[in-house]
C-alpha cells in the first residue's frame, strides 16, 4: 500500500512528538502496520533538549527540504516490499550510529575496506560515516561474512539506515 | 604566564610521521593527552589530502577519552575550533579579525588558517588533529581550486612559537570541553554562530556528489550546517563549505 497519505503520518509523527514533551519521555518506538507489505516504524527521542524523529526509510538529506518537525527528519512511508526484504529488519544488518555522508575506502583511491563474501572479524572497520568533518570508523559489531554492501560511497544515509548485512 | 590545565597530558615530539597516526599509537589512554610535533613528516588532511607543514607552524593532537554516541563526539568539531579561535586572540590581542566557518574552520581575514580533522580511534577515543599556519601558509595554487585562500598568523605581525600556542590552545580548549560537558551543544553553538562568517549570504555546500547553495540560516541543534533554499531549509551533515 504505497499510498498512505502522508499528511497522516506526519500528523501521526507529530502527535507522538506532543505526547514525548507533555510526559517528559525520552524515546517512544512505534511501528504502525498498514498492511501486509507496508508499514510505518516511528522512533521519537530527545536529548539534551533537541528532539529527533527517525523513520524507517533513509532520507535524501541533501535532495529535499526537511519536515518542519525536527532537522533531518523525513518522513516517508516505509516502502511497500515484502517486509522480509527490507535491510533494515535483517538480523545481521550493521545500522548507521549516526546521520551523515558514508566513505568506502579510507581515501579516495585506497581500496575498500569490505567487498561482498569477505570475513571479517569482529571490531574491523567497515566504513566510515562522516559528519561535521568528524570520520567515524564503523566497525564489524561480530565476525562474519559481508553479504551485502547497501550504500554507495559518498552517499547520506540517516540514524539507523542499514548499511551493511552481516552473516 | 597560562596554567596547563590540570588532566590533560603533554608530549612534544622533535618530529612524527603524522600526529594522528601518533595518536593511534598511543592508545589506550586514560585522560585528555595533547601531543605536539615540531615537524610531520607525513602530515594529511580530510579523505586522504595533503597537509603541508612547515617548520614554525603547529601541528597537534588531542586524544580525548569520550563516551557519547558518534552524533554527540561529533559536535567537538565546534568545541575546538571555538577553542581555536580563542587561542587565536591570545596569541595575537586582535579579536576582529577572526571568524569560523563551518563546521570547525577558523578563518583570519576571511582566509583559512587553520585545519581540524576528527577521527573516532575506537569506541572510547576521539582525536581532533589541528594544523595551524603559524609562520608559513601553503601558496594558493597548492590549494584546491574555488577553496578558501591560505593564511598565516604571522601576516597581522604576531609570531608565536607552537609550544606556546599549544599553551594557549589546551587552555582555551580545556575550558569549551568543560562547558560542552557540562552545558551540552546550546551555549556553544551559541558562541559559534556569534563568530560564525557569512551568517545569511549565499553559500555553497559540495559533497562529491551534490552541490546546494543557499542562504546560510543556521546551525541546527545538532550541528547541521542549515541552508535556506527555494525548496525550503535544507539540514546538511557533511560538505565541503564554499564562498
Amino acid at each position: 500500500m504505497t499510498n498512505t497519505p502522508h499528511d497522516a503520518d506526519v500528523a501521526f509523527i507529530r502527535a507522538l512528538a506532543e505526547l514525548l514533551q507533555e510526559n517528559d519521555l525520552t524515546e517512544l518506538q512505534v511501528k504502525r502496520e498498514y498492511g501486509e507489505d507496508d508499514s510505518l516504524n516511528v522512533r521519537v527521542s530527545r536529548q539534551k533538549g533537541q528532539m529527533t524523529v527517525m523513520t524507517e526509510a533513509p532520507a535524501q538529506v541533501m535532495q529535499a527540504p526537511a519536515a518542519t518537525l525536527a532537522p533531518a527528519a523525513q518522513v516517508t512511508p516505509a516502502p511497500a516490499e515484502k517486509s522480509s526484504d527490507d535491510p533494515a529488519d535483517h538480523p545481521g544488518a550493521v545500522t548507521s550510529p549516526m546521520v551523515g555522508t558514508v566513505y568506502l575506502q579510507s581515501e579516495p583511491g585506497a581500496p575498500a575496506f569490505i567487498r561482498v563474501g569477505q570475513q571479517v572479524s569482529e571490531g574491523e572497520t567497515l566504513l566510515i560515516v562522516e559528519a561535521m568533518k568528524t570520520m567515524n570508523q564503523i566497525p564489524a559489531p561480530r565476525a562474519g561474512t559481508v553479504k551485502r554492501i547497501l550504500v554507495d560511497d559518498g552517499t547520506a544515509v540517516e540514524f539507523g539506515a542499514p548499511l551493511v548485512i552481516l552473516e | 604566564m597560562i596554567d596547563w590545565p590540570s588532566r590533560y597530558g603533554r608530549h612534544v615530539l622533535e618530529s612524527v610521521d603524522s600526529t594522528l597516526d601518533e595518536a593511534v599509537r598511543r592508545l589506550p589512554v586514560q585522560g585528555p593527552e595533547w601531543i605536539l610535533a615540531k615537524r610531520q613528516t607525513r602530515a594529511r588532511g580530510r579523505r586522504g589530502r595533503s597537509w603541508s607543514m612547515q617548520i614554525g607552524n603547529f601541528a597537534g593532537t588531542l586524544i580525548l577519552p569520550v563516551a557519547e554516541p558518534p552524533a554527540l563526539v561529533a559536535l567537538r568539531s565546534f568545541v575546538a575550533s571555538l577553542a581555536l579561535r580563542e587561542a587565536c586572540i591570545a596569541a595575537t590581542g586582535r579579536e576582529d579579525v577572526f571568524s569560523l566557518k563551518w563546521p570547525n574552520d577558523v578563518l583570519l581575514r576571511g582566509c583559512k588558517l587553520a585545519g581540524i580533522l576528527l577521527e573516532r580511534l575506537d569506541q572510547d577515543h576521539l582525536a581532533i588533529g589541528i594544523g595551524v599556519n603559524l609562520v608559513a601558509a601553503p601558496r594558493p595554487d597548492q590549494v584546491e581550486p574555488g577553496a578558501v585562500p591560505p593564511v598565516a598568523l604571522n601576516t597581522i605581525g604576531h609570531k608565536i612559537a607552537p609550544e606556546d600556542f599549544l599553551n594557549l590552545l589546551a587552555d582555551a580548549y580545556a575550558r569549551y570541553e568543560d562547558q560542552f560537558t557540562t552545558f551540552g551543544f546550546a551555549p556553544i553553538r551559541a558562541a559559534w554562530l556569534s563568530h560564525a562568517a557569512r551568517l545569511g549570504e549565499v553559500i555553497t555546500a559540495r559533497t562529491n556528489q551534490v552541490e546546494m547553495s543557499g542562504t546560510f540560516a543556521d546551525v541546527d541543534e545538532t550541528g547541521q550546517l542549515v541552508l535556506e533554499t527555494p525548496k525550503g531549509r535544507v539540514p546538511i551533515p557533511a560538505a565541503d563549505v564554499y564562498f
